[in-house]
Order: C-alpha cells, then sequence, then structure tokens
C-alpha cells in the first residue's frame, strides 16, 4: 500500500505492507539507520521515537499507524548541523558509551521534556524506564536529561574540540621561524625559494587557482 | 610520581560521541554492502540429538531464496569459538558450523541464505528438520551421574584441574566455615544484536565485518577453518553496540565467512535478541564450595575452594574460565595456604563463555558471601575481618607467583568504610516492618593484561602529518568504554599535543598491526602503554628535528600545547605544522615511528563495594537504594569514563545480584526468549552510585593507569548479597536472590518460631 509519512519535518511517499513495522520503513525504506532495534517485542527502547509527540517503540507500531502525524527521530533532533540541547547534555555528561541506547533516550527524553519542562528526577527516571542501557547504569544520562531542563551541574566532560581551530591556535614567532627556515635552505640542496612562505611549497598549490598549470587531476592544457 | 598531567585525566567522551547523538554513527547492524544477502538460522528445538533428516526443498524453492546450508552441505571441521591464536592452548574443537549432533535448544542446525531478511525468515519457518532424539542432561549432577549420556565423545568432564600453592599451617582450634555459593547462567544483554557481514570474492578471499573484540582472533578462526591463507582474509571492525565479552569469541563470524565463501556473495547474518541469548554465548553458571581455617582473631589460615562450572553443549572458554576463577582469592587476601579444584561440565544447556570479569565475579560472589559468614562466626565486623587479611601494595600473588603491583585495596575499604558512614549504617537495626534495611561490603580484584598466561603484547604505528597533526595505527576494538579516547589522551599527553589532534582508528586486519583486541583487562594497562612509548619514540625524533630547527640542545626543549618550546625561554617557540612542513624538505623527514611493547608485569587493579538494600518481606522485592564503589585505578586516564564505566559495572553487578538468570526448563529450553522475561535493571530501578577513585600509580601502567573496565562489576553482586542478608538475618548464596528465594528464606526462618 502507499503511505504518505511525515517524517523530520519532510513528507515521504513509501510502498509498504499493510503490516511492515514503523521501525523497518524507518530504516530500511528511508535509510534512517539511527532508530535502533534491540529486541523487536517493545521491551528494550533502542527503537524509540516521537509520533503525535509521544514516544513510541517503532518495533511494535505498524508504519499506517503513524500516518497524518508528526513522525521525529534521531536524525531531526540536530538542526542545521547545531545539536539540539539534549543531545549537547548528553555529550557534556558523558551519557554515551557504546550508544546503541542513545537515539531512543533522547527520544523518550526529548518526548518528556516536551510535556514537561521540569521533569523531577524521579520523573525522569519513570520517562526513561522503558529504555535499557547496559553501559553506564543510567547516571550520566538521567543527570544529562536533568541539564536539559535547565538544572545545569558543571559539565562533566570536555568537550571534543575544532580540530582545524585547536591548529590554528599554535603559531610559531616569525623570527623563529626564519631562522629556522634557514637552518633547513642551509642544510638542503634544491631548497625551493621562498619556502619559508605558507603557501609557497610546490604541491601546496592553491587548487582553486586556475591560474597554475599542472594542477592535479587536470586534463587539458598541462605541458 | 607523575607531576603536572595536562591531558590525563581530565574527562573526555566517547571519539565517536557527535555521531552517536545524531544517529549518523554506522553500527553492523546497520552496515550494507551492494548485492548483500541475508541469512537466517535454523536452531535445533531439543536439547540433545541427532538430525536425521533436513527437507529444504520447500524453502529452496520460495523466490529469493539462494541456498540452505546444513551439516549437508557445509564442512564439518570442528572449530575452537575461543581460538585468539593459532599456536594457542586451551582450544577445544568440539564445535562445528551446523551440528548434526545437536547439543542444545539453540543450536545451530542450518542457515537460509536468501536475497532479503524477511524472506530468509520466511523460508527458514519452511526448512523440516527431523531428529532422532537422546536423553538430556540439563544439570552438571546429572551430567556428572553415572550413566549419563556422553554429549561429546571422552565424556561430560569436559575439564579438571588442580592447583595447591603455600603450605598449611597446624588447624589445630581454628575456626572452620563452609560456604556453597551458586552463580546464574546469564545473558550479556549489549543492545546490539550480534551481527556479522561478510563478502566473499570471486577470488576466493574474502572480507568481513564483525562487531567483535579481536579482528585478528576472527581471522584465525575463519581462515583456518576455510582453510584459506591469512592474508586473502581481512576482518575488520565496525561500530558495535556493547559486548562485555560476549562479542569475544567467534561464533557467528565463522558461519557468516563460510556462507559467503560459499557463495561468493555478501552475506549479512543478523540475530534476534532470543537468538542472542539462547545460540550466542552465557555467562556459565557456577557453584563452588569455599572452606576457611581462621585463627578466633580473625587471621587466616587456609582456603580451600572447589567449583563446578557448567560449560554448556561447548567446550568455548569455559576451560580456561574455569581455571582463572583459582587466580582471584589470593589477589585479595593473604593466605598461608591456597587449594582450588576446578571442573567444566558439558551439559545440554546455551554454551558458557567469555564474560566481563572472565570468572571473577563469580568467584568473588562466592568468596565475599562466605567472608561476611566468617566474620559473623568470629563476631567481627565484615570490615575489620577483611582488613585482617587484606593484601598490602607489593605483594606478591601466591597462586601466580606475580607482583601484585601498587595493590590499595587496604585503602579502597578504609576509605570507603568512612564515605559510606559503615559503622554507623551497620550499626543500624534492620527494622521489624515489612521493610527490613541493611548494607553490605564486598570486595574484588581482578588483572591486567594476559602477561604470566599469555605472550602479552601490543603494537603500533604513530606518524606525524604534514600539518603537524599525529595519526596512530593501532588495532583498537572500541566497545563503547572510550578506548580510542583512552589512546588519543595518552599520545597527547607524550606529544604536548590536544587528543583531538591525533586520529586514531580501529583495528583492520589488512592496514593495523597484530594485537589480540580488547581481553583480559589488556587495553590500557598493555595497549596504552605501547601507545606511552610509541609517542615517546616520536617524541624523540620530534625533539631532534627541533633541536636542529631552533640550534637548540634538546635539553633544553619542552613539548606543550602543539609546540617545541625552548625552556626558560618564553618566546621562542616552532609549531608542530612548522616543523611538520620544513622536515618534509630534509632527506630524512620521517617524525614516525613504530613499536612492539611487551608487558613485563600484571598488577591487580582493585574495588571495594558498599551497598543499602531495602527488602520488602511481603513480595520478597529487595532495591538497592545506595551504592559506594572506590576503584583503585592506578591514575584515571578518562576520569569521567572511568565513573561512567563503574556506575554501569555496578548496575551488571546489581542485575547478577539480584534480577538475572537465564535458566532451561525439563526440556531443555530456556523459556526466556526476549527482554519481556529477562529483567536487566532500568533508570528506576538504579540507585545513586557515587564512585571514589584511589590513584596511588601503578609503575608499568601508562601514567600509572591499570585496568577498569571488569573490575567494575566484580565485587558488586557480593556486596549486595551482603546487604540482604544484613537485613534479613539470612545467609542466603545462591543467586540470583529472586522473591521467591527471599521469602522462601523467609518462611524457613519463620517456621520454627511459629511452632515455638
Amino acid at each position: 500500500m502507499q503511505l504518505v509519512l511525515t517524517v523530520n519535518g519532510m513528507t515521504h511517499e513509501v510502498e509498504a505492507r499493510p503490516t511492515a513495522r514503523l521501525l523497518d520503513v524507518l530504516r530500511d525504506q528511508l535509510g534512517l539507520t539511527g532508530t535502533k532495534e534491540g529486541c523487536a517485542e517493545g521491551e528494550c527502547g533502542a527503537c524509540t521515537v516521537i509520533v503525535g509527540g509521544k514516544a513510541v517503540n517503532s518495533c511494535v507500531m505498524l508504519a499506517v499507524q503513524a500516518r497524518g502525524k508528526e513522525i521525529l527521530t534521531v536524525e531531526g533532533l540536530a538542526k542545521e548541523g547545531e545539536l539540539d540541547l539534549l543531545q549537547q547534555k548528553f555529550v557534556e555528561y558523558g551519557a554515551v558509551q557504546c550508544g546503541y541506547c542513545t537515539p531512543g533516550m533522547l527520544m523518550s527524553a526529548k518526548a518528556l521534556l516536551m510535556g514537561n519542562a521540569v521533569p523531577s528526577e524521579q520523573d525522569i527516571r519513570i520517562a526513561l524506564a522503558g529504555n535499557l542501557c547496559r553501559c553506564t547504569g543510567y547516571s550520566a544520562i538521567v543527570a544529562a536529561v536533568k541539564a536539559a531542563s535547565g538544572r545545569e551541574a558543571a559539565p562533566l566532560m570536555e568537550l571534543p574540540g575544532d580540530a582545524e581551530e585547536l591548529a590554528a591556535e599554535v603559531t610559531t614567532d616569525p623570527d623563529t621561524l626564519a631562522a629556522a627556515c634557514e637552518v633547513v635552505e642551509a642544510e638542503t640542496e634544491d631548497a625551493p625559494a621562498g619556502l619559508c612562505e605558507p603557501g609557497a611549497l610546490p604541491g601546496l598549490v592553491d587548487p582553486y587557482d586556475q591560474s597554475q598549470s599542472g594542477i592535479p587531476g587536470e586534463t587539458e592544457g598541462g605541458e | 610520581m607523575i607531576q603536572d598531567l595536562q591531558y590525563v585525566g581530565g574527562s573526555y567522551p566517547v571519539h565517536d560521541v557527535a555521531q552517536k547523538v545524531t544517529g549518523e554513527l554506522v553500527y553492523g547492524s546497520d552496515f550494507s554492502v551492494p548485492g548483500m544477502l541475508h541469512a537466517k538460522l535454523i536452531l535445533s528445538t531439543i536439547p540433545h540429538g541427532i538430525v536425521t533428516r533436513i527437507d529444504a526443498a520447500s524453502a529452496e524453492a520460495l523466490p529469493g531464496v539462494v541456498k540452505v546450508f546444513s551439516h549437508e552441505n557445509a564442512p564439518m571441521d570442528g572449530f575452537s569459538r575461543a581460538r585468539i591464536h593459532p599456536g594457542q592452548d586451551m582450544s577445544f574443537y568440539d564445535e562445528t558450523l551446523f551440528s548434526k549432533h545437536v547439543r542444545f535448544v539453540g543450536d545451530r542446525v542450518a542457515a537460509v541464505v536468501a536475497t532479503s531478511r524477511a524472506t530468509a525468515e520466511a523460508a527458514a519457518a519452511l526448512v523440516e528438520v527431523e531428529y532422532e532424539e537422546l536423553p538430556a542432561v540439563l544439570t552438571v549432577d546429572q551430567a556428572l551421574a553415572d550413566g549419563a549420556p556422553a554429549i561429546h565423545e571422552g565424556g561430560n568432564l569436559l575439564y579438571e584441574h588442580e592447583i595447591e600453592k603455600g603450605e598449611r599451617p597446624d588447624l589445630a582450634g581454628a575456626v572452620l566455615v563452609t560456604t556453597t555459593a551458586s552463580t546464574p547462567r546469564v545473558h550479556h544483554a549489549a543492545l546490539e544484536p550480534h551481527v556479522c557481514i561478510a563478502q566473499g570474492h570471486s577470488t576466493g578471499g574474502m572480507t568481513v565485518w564483525t562487531t567483535s573484540q579481536g579482528v585478528y582472533a576472527a581471522r584465525t578462526v575463519i581462515a583456518e577453518l576455510l582453510g584459506l591463507e591469512y592474508h586473502r582474509v581481512r576482518v575488520m571492525k565496525v561500530p558495535m553496540g556493547g559486548s562485555f565479552g560476549g562479542k569475544t569469541e567467534y561464533i557467528i563470524e565463522p558461519v557468516c565467512a563460510f556462507l559467503a565463501h560459499a557463495t561468493r556473495r555478501p552475506v549479512k547474518l543478523l540475530l534476534d535478541r532470543e537468538e542472542c541469548m539462547i545460540a550466542t554465548m552465557v555467562r556459565p553458571a557456577t557453584t563452588t564450595t569455599i572452606r576457611t581455617a581462621c585463627t578466633l582473631d580473625g587471621e587466616l589460615l587456609d582456603f580451600e575452594a572447589a567449583t563446578t562450572l557448567d560449560s554448556g553443549g561447548f567446550a568455548a572458554s569455559t576451560p580456561d574460565y574455569s581455571v582463572h576463577m583459582c587466580k582471584k582469592v589470593t589477589k585479595l587476601y593473604r593466605v598461608p595456604h591456597y587449594q582450588h579444584q576446578g571442573r567444566a561440565v558439558y551439559t545440554n544447556t546455551p554454551v558458557g563463555g567469555a564474560a566481563r570479569g572472565w570468572g571473577a565475579p563469580e568467584m568473588t560472589a562466592a568468596t565475599e558471601i562466605h567472608m561476611d559468614r566468617v566474620a559473623a562466626a568470629l563476631r567481627l565486623d565484615p570490615v575489620e575481618f577483611r582488613l585482617k587479611n587484606m593484601v598490602e601494595p607489593q605483594d606478591t600473588d601466591l597462586v601466580t607467583g606475580l607482583p601484585l603491583g601498587e595493590a590499595r585495596v587496604r585503602e579502597c575499604l578504609e576509605r570507603g568504610a568512612v564515605a559510606f558512614d559503615w559503622v554507623a549504617r551497620r550499626a543500624r537495626p534492620a527494622g521489624r516492618g515489612r521493610i527490613r534495611r541493611g548494607v553490605g561490603v564486598a570486595a574484588g580484584a581482578h588483572k591486567n593484561g594476559m602477561f604470566g598466561a599469555f605472550p602479552e603484547a601490543s603494537r603500533m604505528g604513530l606518524k606525524m602529518n604534514e600539518d603537524g597533526t599525529f595519526e596512530l595505527h593501532a588495532s583498537l576494538h572500541e566497545v563503547g568504554c572510550g578506548i580510542v579516547t583512552t589512546m588519543k589522551v595518552i599520545v597527547g599527553e607524550v606529544l604536548g599535543l590536544h587528543p583531538d589532534l591525533i586520529a586514531a582508528g580501529e583495528a583492520d586486519t589488512a592496514t593495523t598491526p597484530f594485537d589480540y583486541g580488547t581481553y583480559g583487562s589488556r587495553v590500557t594497562y598493555v595497549v596504552g602503554e605501547c601507545a606511552r612509548v610509541v609517542a615517546e619514540r616520536v617524541k624523540e625524533r620530534l625533539l631532534a628535528a627541533a633541536s636542529d630547527l631552533l640550534q637548540e640542545p634538546v635539553e633544553r626543549l619542552v613539548v606543550r600545547d602543539g609546540a617545541v618550546r625552548v625552556r626558560a625561554d618564553g618566546e621562542r617557540s616552532i609549531a608542530y605544522r612548522d616543523i611538520a612542513r620544513l622536515t618534509e624538505m630534509r632527506a630524512v623527514p620521517n617524525i614516525a615511528a613504530s613499536t612492539t611493547y611487551y608487558a613485563v608485569s600484571n598488577p591487580a587493579a582493585y574495588s571495594v563495594q558498599f551497598a543499602e538494600v531495602e527488602v520488602d518481606t511481603a513480595t520478597g522485592l529487595t532495591a538497592v537504594t545506595d551504592f559506594l564503589a572506590v576503584a583503585d585505578v592506578g591514575r584515571a586516564i578518562n576520569r569521567g569514563m572511568v565513573e561512567a564505566q563503574y556506575q554501569g559495572g555496578v548496575q551488571m553487578g546489581i542485575g547478577y545480584a539480584l534480577y538475572e538468570h537465564l535458566d532451561v526448563d525439563g526440556r531443555g529450553r530456556a523459556g526466556i526468549d526476549g527482554f519481556k522475561n529477562y529483567h536487566i535493571a532500568n533508570a528506576p530501578e538504579m540507585p545513586p552510585v557515587r564512585v571514589e577513585l584511589i590513584e596511588a600509580g601503578e609503575e608499568l601502567g601508562p601514567f600509572g593507569a591499570k585496568s577498569v573496565g571488569e573490575i567494575a562489576t566484580v565485587p558488586t553482586a557480593g556486596a549486595v548479597v551482603n546487604a540482604v542478608n544484613n537485613a534479613l538475618g539470612t545467609e542466603l548464596s545462591d543467586l540470583p536472590l529472586t522473591p521467591e528465594k527471599i521469602l522462601a528464606a523467609l518462611h524457613r526462618e519463620e517456621v520454627p518460631c511459629s511452632s515455638c
């Protein structure tokens, strides 16, 4: 049968059997493999998605039951590359180990926060009761959800840095660099001229600069 | 001791955390290859028998079915799922890809290969299997009884061993106490089911993507079984959703590899939850009887133990597992004489094998329940009694003869007792009402790698990239606890470079050097030390290059924040990026090294844990209401993750103590087929778990670090059981303490009272 599903704000037309599970349509037909399968009987919560504002186990829901409702999966949490606050807190609080339960945990927690902006610890634990985790003992997950609802403790984890920014922070002062270049030039026969100007080394040409010849991959006009 | 560490001891998320929270990480179960086929297993429905007929005609007639494989058309050579290395002892080749002689409900009989999972499942239901049933033995007692049917040639007593160390002193006047404790068969319950993808190439070679803990071991098992040269079998580790030892042995990998080899196609074998529970591997059930002798003032004189382990239908690693159960007590306690007999016994039940702690949670539960009984017999406080007998730093393990290193277990116990307010809480009455409260303590010890039992080494390469970032080439097997991050932090600390500027990937037999994998609590202590050593070698080259560029002697140079800096000269430094760029122009620009690190020690890691419980005497339900874990970790490389791993270990141990058991019924069926009837602790059931670290530094560990992942769960069950016994005044020792067992114990206790 033809099904129209709205997933993460996007409308999809899929061909599915009436008995198709929502989980299979999401994973196999829409390629949204962030939603996991752990038990196929609605016990472990790894397949949790939000349908019409409620957290559901997509392994025990038919795709057809989700027609006409907003379906939110883990892939829909981040917006334009920016993590959702809840995702950010899962990172900061070390709530992720193997990560297989994480998408389901996030969706159960998201559904909780959508209905209760300031849940108590007990509310959080009960909302996550149907999401099993074998790695964390839940402490860090509960702390992350609490933090996402504004009760911030100090973040536990040092966040992954942006490698380019980290590298760019360290520079050599120009005099030292010039002296080092002289050492290399003195030692090396055929040292390229202008060794010490970044970007002037052979092979480090700007590939987008059309005025240069011998551009890697160029198939015409070469010598 | 090491001063001024910049990155070690910080808290870092797992390396792939961003991909995990966005759902973008491709786990093994998400993985696919164009043209991939799907396999479905057909499992034995009887505990013991001979397959007399397999009719696959109607299954193979189904559109989309490629072929049905069974003992009739697959190699019948025996293999050992636990073989890490071709030269390994203690491998038992008693298993075949498919069984003709089936030995438990869940034994592999056949596999259907089809173009879709749905078709493979539909076809599997059409395969007709007929059996000639044989009498089954479902317990070790039945298996060892006279005249019991033999499950394998050679009988049901798979392995037997005994060790005796030290001299038994005169036991005249000593207090003798005997305890028998049982631990259950349990499911590892990694959230991701077992999965493997193998691609058979037209050349006869193959590529395998596996969610396992050792790609080289997987290659050994696959290549030997299929008769392929090793270089034609490429095995890659792909992201996995947990393991806990359940994916340390090669169960579905050889099956999937065979199916791919036979069809010359890519094949995915993904199990469902019930198959994971009954057809892969379980933590083996054990029964241990301990007899100790103590002086009246509580000094241990003698420790004798006898363990029987239920191996299930195949040996897997259970003989070695059984041997290792003898190596736990003397890491923890000083005793003049230690004797331990162990037996591993075949039964017609699911196969036992590797599980987090490798015999330590089993033996420690028995030991620590026993130690509480001895303390009670001597009228000593459990903490006080243990302190009288615990090992000291630099002691030697009586059984292995290896130094225990900076063994800070006494400190764990003393600090924990204060932090938990042990004396006051233990003195508090359990109550007389429906809810009884109690507290318990247990200590545990575990190892750091396989030195002493196995040639223990790791290999790695590390190179500077052309832009001054680094790449570590190592066979890492991330199971979810931050192994990759650990290595990056260690290398970053040595090189004075932020760990995020170091790339480290996972294992691939084609591109990363030989390493056993994530086994035996070896990763931080052995693999991590290898990372430190290779980073030191690279640092030498980096400093030599910088010395030349800066025209300063090496002695005056330090590495920090991605630059080589002249000591006592705040101005002059050269960034790694510039060193990389300039050394590219040199005759020998290579700032890279590779190394093999051979471990030369195997100290112990410790944890002492304290539990508070409330037992409902009307329902028999136990709630753990407070928990403290004190951890002797040497030094935390990644502090946040050490604590998180401990919290998870405690959760697993609480399940072991109270909820989890995979029993079989009189027909050999598990009667448990999913999480609906196999309970693991969920969020509302978990107490707050405090973790306190003792960081005294271990001499030969990287920056003083030692193991965490297994020891975290080793003493937990003992602490919980001891707390229940404290609450109820019972001597329960048959895990798990289900409501039925608790009510039965209370009932028995109350019978004499009501009759008097």
